[in-house]
């Protein structure tokens, strides 16, 4: 296992952004709760069935899906807008399996060859959607059948496989069609504003190189038919703002920090006063930050915020945690032979539960009833009191795990894996939040140090990858303070990256706080990017080791900006409308 | 002085009251509506304190920087089977910034130091707009130095018996035109775009079938160090069909069309849309029970103006370009005609000349028109082939050995990519046209004279080498017959210049939108000797089961 475990070594960025739009419209939450794209997928998957059965190698499983989906986004920069889009699609995959559960054409290196996808008509138009599955399935076929060969000569070629399990599980079939309608999409112009307002209060700070606002309004439908008689339709409705403002350091080190929301209707966001007292901090933080002195080289106590820890949670314990990585060749499989084993401190538990919607009043990101495979959501005890117990599972079983437990996720377009929903880590060791950072100091004297770090914000591989706009460069938005034991005020420093083995350092908490915090974020991974939720109360950690970032050289801007050519006082006049 | 007096006058004749130098009455006019326009505004802006103070201590200052943006207004959508797939309004605003140190002789454009591209504000917000142009051309500066530095290095490396500036000096020029704007409404189209690629319902075997548009409108702007300020919209606007079907032998067998016009009021009218796409299945089913070729044939072919056009494209099209090789190459151009200079690459009785500033044609709109070129160079006429003779490359500001100025062909692929020579409306003709009968008679009788039962005539071409509708053309009863699976074997340059015989009194406008707009016009040709040949790629399964059955909708 990599060392950098905050960069993206299982694969893993949680970011910010619009999942890939392969979206919709004027049908997406149609009015009626009308079954036409339904049984019409229904129709023509029997009907394939039926005429694919005849054939050797038949198909022994087959799926449909579609995603019909409505997308609005707005980006603004500097006051003004940079992206609006609006648009509807309807996106199909066509998944076939061809041999046995015991052994498909899915095995090994293979998974991709389950699946076809492509953009099919939006509106309920019978002939032109069966058309536009028939050539899915056929051309799918082909891609299983071949792979299927390959997959029997390899097996019989090569050695025998660690983890015999099969490549499906059994699953109940499943009926569900929630036809409601997720709350209306507002008016692109009400984005448009709220984006050109947002990022026009960072045009008043010269110093603030780059400020990017993007609301997303995400409403889908998603219709999921399969020939063990599985008919699913739930909505999905998602509304994201991210704000994320940037600088650089005299020496060359980018900086940048990132806000996020996510609701579920417009008027759950934050006010303006709200979300000007965000932007305030970030400007205060970058401010901060350009002058901060760099990390040095550390091994002591750290503090993690809830939301810090919660990042921290799902880029080091979750992925591992997902059921496949037990399984692949190429994979670690750090956790495959340590369940029923202590892997962390035993006053700790991590569970993921997608049927939960709020916690505390917070929305959950990663909620969703039924997940891609048309298996419905379940709570999963991962590591109860510090023991290993179960995995993130899929439909793709893995030696003791036969069944999945409703985590088989995937973007549009790719085939399932175990993913993440919403990740909760539970603590019986518990300090009032306000006692955290005397812990911490605590915690420092005892060792001798001469500080310790508070880490306020990580975003690890949550980091910005938003299609449309050239992304110059990838910085990982880290918040750290070092905390000093003779009440001197707390220093920001910059630069900081994590070192060592994650995992032994999980087993280095101390303590946890009581308050859990959300972060909610997109995941992005080998099936692509899925909305997740990560909660967690704040940690201490006795020991965790920081390095100095390597940083690119580059220089700050040579002029000042445009507005500002008379020094920092000149701020233009556009920026009084900040409230 | 003089030179810039005669310049003037020549721009004043040649040009309308478009083309307008700033110090005419006119002028001021152009300049206002420069004045009046922020997207100008921003750019003349940040130009001008960028050349005054962008500098490292201790580094060469820019010598040269330029902006360009491109605004695209762009309305698509995609029917297929009867139903739409997509429907999409896109707006989109692109800067690209580039910094150039050192001098014309020897510069910095050379890996990064090719410019920095990155959205632009949507609004027409100077301030934005500013903030955005200063954050690429603080990044532009610092490639170039890097890449400058980088460049001489690799130069270093080599024997430069010749040496060719790198930049070419160009007078400023000032041209504000109208702004285009997408004021027409797409939805009746949506509607044909449906009924169109519904017609798979007429016939069974038809696999695929899409029906799409593209409606864009690309206002460009730019403005560079040496005072050039442009500003000009183009619209385009594509109209087209596609579809395909297999042999009973599996072989796959495509038809397509599209209309490619710069007036909406070009595209023809649903109905005949219809009637297009009902020809067009009508003859992929007639292909579909039409012979394969024979294994080789090698005689005489005639190409229809439409099919003539595709091979000039790809014959002439891609060698006329003055592109300079890599760093440190001797070669004058990149292409197949890099050593033809004043050699004859045709036959004597074909000249091309290709000419942006010819906005019309028959009445029929040039996609390749153009007052400016995207390097801030005023579009020009430029014989390249006389009497089958090369005598010139189209070029953009990168001279090449031998041609040490720009003619008006720097232009640049939508939205990011740096401008380069390119084509505009490129047209081929002949000084001895024979009548299109006449030419159907000769290829029979170059026939007869050699013993062939048939000679091949190509309707329409697929790709350079692959002809999409072919016909032999029998000796004995003059007989059309459509046959599939043909490929030519030596159709290149080669035989453009020693086997293409005669050319046709009839013309031909290809418009193309792919990557640059542009135009060929060509009659149609005949060769006296091609090979063609039976493809030999594997044909495709046929599909698994049938479609399935239409509930009639």
């Amino acid at each position: 296992m990599k060392n950098r475990f905050l960069s993206a070594a299982l694969g893993c960025s949680l970011a910010l952004f619009l999942r890939p739009a392969f979206d919709g419209s004027a049908s997406a939450g149609g009015a009626k709760p009308d079954n036409s794209l339904l049984s019409t997928m229904q129709e023509e998957l029997q009907r394939a069935q039926g005429e694919l059965g005849k054939l050797d190698p038949a198909p022994y499983f087959m799926s449909y899906a579609v995603q019909d989906q409505n997308i609005a986004v707005a980006v603004g920069s500097q006051g003004s807008l940079v992206a609006s889009i609006h648009q509807s699609n309807r996106f199909a995959n066509v998944i076939v399996r061809v041999g046995a559960a015991a052994l498909d054409n899915t095995h090994a290196e293979n998974r991709a060859s389950a699946i076809s996808s492509g953009v099919i008509p939006l509106a309920d138009n019978a002939d032109a959607i069966s058309r536009a599955l028939w050539q899915l399935t056929y051309g799918e076929y082909r891609k299983a059948s071949e792979a299927y060969l390959k997959v029997k000569t390899t097996t019989q070629v090569k050695a025998k496989e660690e983890d015999t399990s099969p490549d499906f599980s059994p699953e109940m079939p499943h009926v569900h069609n929630d036809y409601s309608e997720p709350a209306a999409v507002p008016d692109q112009e009400v984005l448009e504003k709220m984006v050109r307002r947002y990022s026009g209060w960072f045009s008043k700070y010269p110093y603030i190189y780059r400020s990017v606002v993007m609301v997303t309004v995400q409403r889908a439908r998603r219709y999921f038919v399969c020939t063990e008689g599985t008919r699913v339709v739930v909505p999905d409705a998602t509304i994201r703002l991210m704000i994320e403002a940037q600088t650089q350091a005299d020496d060359g080190m980018e900086l940048m920090r990132v806000e996020s929301y996510q609701v579920e209707t417009v008027d759950q966001l934050p006010d303006d006063a709200e979300i000007a007292a965000r932007v305030e901090k970030m400007v205060a933080d970058l401010k901060t930050l350009r002058v901060a002195p760099l990390a040095e080289p550390y091994d002591g106590p750290a503090l993690l915020s809830g939301r810090a820890a919660a990042v921290f949670f799902h880029e080091v314990l979750g992925h591992r945690l997902e059921g496949h990585r037990q399984r692949g060749e190429q994979e670690a499989q750090t956790l495959a032979g340590k369940v029923g084993e202590r892997v962390l401190p035993e006053f700790l538990s991590v569970a993921d539960d997608p049927t939960e919607r709020t916690l505390n009043g917070m929305n959950l990101g990663g909620w969703y009833e039924y997940d891609d495979e048309g298996v419905p959501a379940s709570h999963v005890e991962l590591v109860e009191n510090g023991v290993l117990k179960n995995f993130l599972m899929s439909r793709m079983p893995i030696k003791g795990f036969g069944k999945s437990n409703g985590h088989g996720r995937a973007q549009p377009g790719l085939m399932v894996t175990g993913r993440q929903g919403n990740m909760i880590l539970t603590s019986s060791h518990t300090v009032k939040d306000a006692e955290l950072r005397q812990k911490l100091i605590d915690e420092v004297k005892r060792q001798g140090k001469p500080y310790g770090l508070y880490f306020e914000d990580i975003q690890g591989g949550f980091t910005l990858t938003q299609r449309w706009l050239p992304q110059s460069f990838l910085v990982l938005p880290i918040l750290v303070w070092r905390v000093y034991p003779d009440g001197r005020p707390d220093e920001l420093v910059r630069g900081v990256d994590i070192v060592g083995t994650p995992l032994a350092a999980m087993g280095r908490i101390l303590l946890t706080g009581e308050k859990k915090e959300v972060f909610n974020g997109i995941c992005a991974a080998e099936s692509g990017s899925v909305p997740v939720s990560a909660v967690a109360p704040g940690i201490l950690f006795s020991d965790l080791e920081v390095q100095k970032r390597p940083h690119a050289l580059n220089r700050p801007p040579i002029l000042p900006p445009p507005g500002f050519e008379m020094g920092e006082s000149s701020a233009p006049a556009k920026s009084e409308g900040w409230q | 002085m003089i030179s810039k007096l005669i310049r003037l006058a020549s721009t004043l004749m040649m040009s309308s009251i478009l083309f307008i130098p700033s110090m005419s009455a006119q002028g001021k006019d152009s300049q206002a509506s420069a004045n009046n326009d922020s997207v100008l505004r921003a750019m003349k802006a940040e130009l001008e304190r960028s050349k005054s103070q962008l500098k490292l201590e201790g580094m060469a200052a820019p010598y040269y920087i330029d902006y360009r943006i491109f605004d695209i207004d762009r309305w698509s959508a995609e029917a297929a089977f009867g139903a739409l797939r997509t429907n999409v309004r896109t707006r989109l605003r692109f800067g690209r910034v580039v910094v150039r140190v050192g001098d014309y002789r020897q510069d910095s454009f050379f890996q990064q130091g090719q410019g920095v591209v990155d959205s632009m504000p949507l609004d027409d917000d100077e301030l934005a707009l500013r903030h955005h142009l200063w954050l690429a051309t603080d990044k532009a500066y610092k490639g170039a130095i890097e890449a400058f530095t980088a460049k001489q290095a690799e130069l270093r490396q080599y024997t430069v018996d010749q040496a060719i500036d790198d930049f070419a000096r160009a007078e400023p020029v000032q041209f504000v035109g109208p702004l285009a704007k997408l004021d027409f409404d797409a939805t009746p189209w949506l509607e044909a775009l449906q009924d169109s690629s519904g017609l798979y319902r007429t016939d069974p075997q038809i696999e695929s079938i899409q029906s799409s548009l593209e409606f864009d409108v690309v206002n460009r702007y730019f403005a560079n160090s040496e005072g050039t300020v442009v500003r000009s919209g183009q619209v385009l606007c594509q109209v087209g069909m596609a579809a395909s079907t297999q042999a009973a032998d599996g072989m796959q067998l495509d038809r397509s069309v599209a209309y490619t016009v710069s007036d909406w009021k070009e595209l023809p009218t649903a109905e005949n849309f219809l009637a297009r796409t009902t020809g067009l299945l009508r003859t992929l089913k007639l292909l579909r029970a039409a012979p394969v070729v024979d294994e080789e044939y090698r005689g005489p072919v005639l190409f229809s103006a439409d099919a003539a056009s595709t091979v000039f494209a790809d014959l002439v099209g891609k060698n006329i370009l003055g592109l300079k090789p890599g760093l440190g190459q001797p070669a004058r151009t990149t292409g197949a005609f890099a050593s033809s200079y004043n050699a004859r690459v045709l036959p004597d009785f074909l000249s091309v000349v290709d000419d942006p500033t010819l906005a019309l044609l028959d009445g029929r709109s040039l996609l390749g028109h153009y007052e400016v070129d995207d390097e801030g160079v005023k579009a020009m006429r430029v014989r390249v082939i006389e009497r089958g003779k090369l005598v010139n490359y189209l070029l953009g500001r990168q001279p090449i050995r031998g041609f040490p100025t720009s003619n008006g062909h720097g232009r640049a692929r939508v939205p990011g990519n740096w401008p380069g020579p390119s084509l505009g409306n490129m047209l081929v003709s002949s000084s001895e046209p024979v009548p299109r009968e006449d030419l159907r008679k000769r290829l029979v009788e170059l026939c007869r004279q050699r013993d062939l039962p048939y000679g091949y005539y190509i309707e329409t071409m697929g790709g350079p080498r692959a002809p999409r509708l072919v016909y032999r053309m029998w000796v004995k009863d003059g007989r059309e017959e459509l046959v599939r699976g043909a490929i030519f074997g030596d159709l290149d340059t080669r035989s453009l210049r020693n086997n293409l015989v005669a050319a046709g009194d009839d013309m031909y406008i290809e418009s193309r939108i792919l990557n640059i707009p542009h135009s060929i016009i060509s009659p149609s040709i005949l060769f006296d000797e091609l090979e063609v040949k039976r493809q030999d790629t594997k044909n495709a399964k046929l599909p698994e089961y049938p479609p399935p059955k239409a509930r009639g909708q």
